[in-house]
């Protein structure tokens, strides 16, 4: 058994000010060399435990804590956080707070300036550094100018300058884009498979998590609810959904299936595996494809949003749109994916106004957006900030609502009625004298869409409504969204997160390079696979095994898109053979 | 990215090559003596030495066009104020018992009849917008012109505490956060329908007022959060640290230090001696 570099011994921690512990008797060991992953829905305790490895928690924050931490050997309450941060090097959420120089080589600096390493050595560890994580070459840029991902690989480079024992990763993804996300995960996995490194890793990334780690803690309610390997955490689909998290959907695929009666003696929780168990059971079992009519609903009448050759370049020449043309009718649930960079914020900032084409026409009810103002069109056109609370200004819930009717001059009747309408259908009449930050996050997107809601806007635009948020967050405000498309409204979602979608959107929207790659209902969007990983966009699981299925079995099946429907087309019985 | 360039000039010159600290002796000689000198003339001619100083060393004219904008209604009020009302003030200068008009509202105006802007006056609320201005403009042609790795280090040389020349450099790290931050904020409002455009200065002013709301609540949010990685790259303020950059005085750097020390010196003998550069002296 290789040697072990981290050990918590029955560890239990609260916050100075939190009424409830945060960890509860947490019991572990990480051995060096290994990728141990940290998984739970928000607030299980992820970042206080990845935290206690460096001995900010608690020293840094206070708090009563009981057991003991060693790292490399040291009791993380016996040593200062300056000597913890010489064996632990951590990297966070969010690249914007965590990188504080204002180049890439001071940044790198940073922590070898302060641990008093000789100006010779950090000259010769900043190459070094920046070339595991594929870096060379941007020493003297302002971290401002890389990109999110890079970002990240620079908060890796840091922290690996320092050469630590451990490296630990908050949710080091979860304000990335997927070619970010995909970047990251690739040197995470390079440093611990070529060079041994020890990484601790909290994300929601279920599939990456899945085919990456050696061992899985899986935390709840600061308890260490269970740890193993992936294969065993993964494949407890039960008990992960009880936990508000999502498993891979290839577990899910197979989960069903075996519940089905599927032979499957142990469920695959990686791609790879997942295909190698697919040609086992399709061997042995029968594949009908489901009866359900999936035509895609067509929407009539006359375009509620339409662009014609929509052509825009910034003031600095960067050419952000080229000549996109598309209509939205009202009551279609749209979705808009693409990589940053491909156009979608330069496209949705031209419905909103807030950009004038350069060419071409952008209309709203056939009205072209130049003779609208921001807010003639922010009447017909909501729109809901990645953060809600950028757009909380108010004391209580009821004024939130209220403030743009005021400020649009209704009478002081229709905003009352108005206001109440908006509450009760985000139910939050009861709501109406709190403060809206008292809110959870979820409420405070239902406080700024009741907002919205009151302006009695046609169109209700999601940005990134899913980044930052763990699966119970993201559904939660995908199923307002649902809620709101059922009240008739026309949504349009834009997000990363394919996987998410399937139950909602109708149609997709693919953007790359500022060109509109394609404009279809999701089902032939989703299977267009070679498109979208073409533009690092990766089609859930559930898919890429819908289109094994059809490779091994030679007939075509309908374009599936959950784990439900594939598990739908298997029927099998407990003897493993065809019924 | 634009106000990434806030901060830096582009263009490498003799001043961008210099060391921090000949322009921190610089930044306060020239602002002890705009402060104390009184002289319209004096004040026109160091505040245009600074502008062309600016210019030639890359701060760009937008942003010097944009101070001037921006200080434009304070200039006007300076002048109207020691025109019309700094009378004892600039008797007791000039030592006149009688100022000169350089007109008069006629007496049957409402509220402003019999007012008189004078000519010292006037003088003088000329070298208090000329002293404002090279105070306003010694910054970017010290700060803009100095690589902020050089100029904490030239700070600590200086011994100013490290926390303090830290504090500084994440000041301006973090101005093009908050900045795209406030203009989120305000998109954000705009967004939810607030008719900015058919408001009047005040509810304008009121509604941007709120963006302190969720800015002061990030802001919070963030600093937290930085305080933690902060502790994670074993920052503890400690002055004894090593540093990536060095800071080495070269004799150019001297001689301008010396410059400036005699150049202080040299005003203020003149003004206490001479009256060079007091109001009503001889220039």
């Amino acid at each position: 058994m290789s040697e072990i570099i981290a050990a918590l011994d029955k560890v239990s921690y609260k916050y100075p000010r939190s009424s409830d512990f945060v960890l509860k008797n947490i019991d572990l060991t990480i051995r060096k060399g290994e990728f141990f992953g940290v998984i739970g829905p928000t607030g299980a305790g992820k970042t206080t435990l990845c935290l206690t490895l460096n001995g900010i928690v608690p020293q840094f924050y206070g708090g009563r804590f009981f057991g003991h931490v060693h790292v490399a050997g040291l009791d993380t309450l016996d040593h200062p956080i300056s000597l913890m941060a010489s064996h632990v090097g951590a990297v966070f959420d969010d690249p914007e707070t965590q990188l504080i120089a204002t180049s890439v080589e001071n940044e790198i600096a940073f922590a070898l300036e302060n641990l008093l390493v000789s100006r010779e050595e950090i000259m010769a560890r900043i190459p070094r550094a920046l070339a595991a994580v594929r870096l060379e070459g941007t020493e003297k840029k302002h971290p401002a100018e890389l990109s999110g991902g890079q970002k990240q690989r620079l908060a890796i480079a840091a922290a690996l300058a320092v050469q630590p024992d451990l490296l630990v990763l908050d949710e080091p993804t979860s304000q990335l884009d997927p070619v970010g996300a995909q970047e990251v995960f690739a040197t995470v996995r390079e440093l611990n498979k070529e060079l041994g490194m020890t990484i601790v890793m909290a994300s929601h990334a279920a599939e990456e998590m899945a085919e990456y780690s050696d061992r899985v803690a899986l935390l709840s309610h600061g308890e260490l609810a269970a740890l193993g390997g992936p294969d065993e955490i993964y494949s407890q689909i039960e008990r992960l959904l009880q936990n508000d998290l999502r498993p891979p959907e290839v577990a899910s695929t197979f989960y069903l299936i075996q519940k089905k009666g599927g032979p499957i003696p142990k469920i695959p929780v990686w791609m790879g595996e997942g295909v190698e168990t697919l040609k086992k059971v399709q061997k042995t079992c029968e594949i009908t494809p489901p009866r359900e009519n999936w035509t895609a609903r067509t929407y009539g009448g006359e375009p509620l949003l339409s662009l014609k050759d929509l052509k825009h370049v910034y003031p600095d020449g960067t050419e952000a749109l080229h000549g996109v043309s598309l209509e939205i009718r009202e009551g279609e649930y749209v979705l808009i994916i693409g990589q940053n960079g491909a156009g979608k914020s330069t496209l949705v900032k031209h419905f909103l106004n807030l950009l004038k084409p350069t060419s071409g026409s952008v209309k709203v009810g056939g009205v072209e957006t130049s003779q609208m103002t921001v807010s003639d069109l922010a009447r017909r056109i909501g729109y809901v900030a990645q953060n809600p609370d950028n757009q909380i200004f108010n004391a209580t819930v009821g004024e939130e609502v209220a403030f743009a009717l005021k400020g649009l001059g209704y009478a002081a009747e229709e905003v009352e009625s108005r206001t109440a309408e908006s509450l009760a259908a985000m139910g939050l009449s009861e709501a109406r004298e709190m403060h809206p930050l008292s809110l959870p996050k979820g409420d405070r997107a239902r406080v700024v869409i009741a907002a919205i809601l009151a302006m009695k806007p046609e169109i209700i635009i999601f940005d990134e409504p899913t980044t930052g948020q763990d699966y119970r967050g993201a559904k939660y405000i995908l199923e307002i969204s649902r809620q709101l498309h059922q009240m008739g409204k026309t949504v349009i979602v834009i997000t990363h997160h394919l996987y998410l979608m399937p139950e909602y959107a109708e149609r997709v929207l693919v953007m790359g390079k500022g060109t509109l790659l394609m404009d279809a209902p999701i089902r032939e969007a989703y299977h267009a696979v070679k498109l979208l990983q073409s533009t690092f966009l990766m089609p859930p699981q559930a898919v890429l095994l819908t289109q094994e299925l059809e490779k091994l079995k030679g007939q075509p099946l309908p374009k599936l898109l959950t784990p439900d429907e594939l598990a739908g087309c298997f029927r099998c019985n407990h003897s493993g053979r065809i019924p | 990215m634009s106000m990434l360039k806030f901060q830096t000039v582009e263009r490498d010159s003799f001043f961008t090559r210099l060391d921090f600290r000949p322009k921190l002796v610089m930044m306060a000689v020239i602002t002890i003596v705009a402060f104390v000198w009184e002289s319209p003339l004096l004040q026109v001619a160091m505040a245009s030495l600074l502008i062309v100083a600016a210019l030639v060393v890359g701060v760009k004219f937008s942003y010097i066009r944009l101070v001037i904008t921006v200080m434009i209604p304070f200039y006007i009020l300076l002048l109207l104020t020691h025109g019309f009302f700094n009378i004892d003030q600039v008797k007791a200068l000039t030592g006149k018992s009688e100022l000169t008009p350089m007109f008069v509202f006629p007496e049957n105006w409402w509220l402003i009849g019999g007012g008189m802007m004078s000519w010292e006056g006037f003088l003088y609320g000329i070298n208090a917008i000329f002293k404002t201005l090279s105070l306003v403009l010694v910054i970017p042609l010290g700060v803009f012109t100095t690589d902020v790795d050089t100029m904490i280090v030239g700070m600590v040389r200086a011994r100013i505490p490290y926390k303090i020349a830290f504090i500084f450099s994440a000041t301006l790290r973090f101005f093009p956060v908050l900045f795209q931050e406030i203009g989120m904020i305000i998109e954000a409002q705009r967004l939810r329908g607030l008719a900015m455009e058919k408001m009047n200065p005040i509810q304008r002013v009121r509604v941007y007022a709120k963006v302190a709301v969720p800015l002061i609540l990030g802001a919070m949010v963030k600093s937290q959060q930085l305080e933690v990685v902060l502790q994670s790259k074993a920052f503890s303020g400690s002055p004894v640290r090593t540093y990536l950059h060095e800071s080495e005085m070269r004799t150019v750097d001297y001689l301008l230090m010396l410059f400036f020390v005699l150049f202080f010196i040299a005003a203020t003998v003149l003004y206490f001696v001479f009256r060079i550069g007091a109001f009503g002296g001889p220039i």
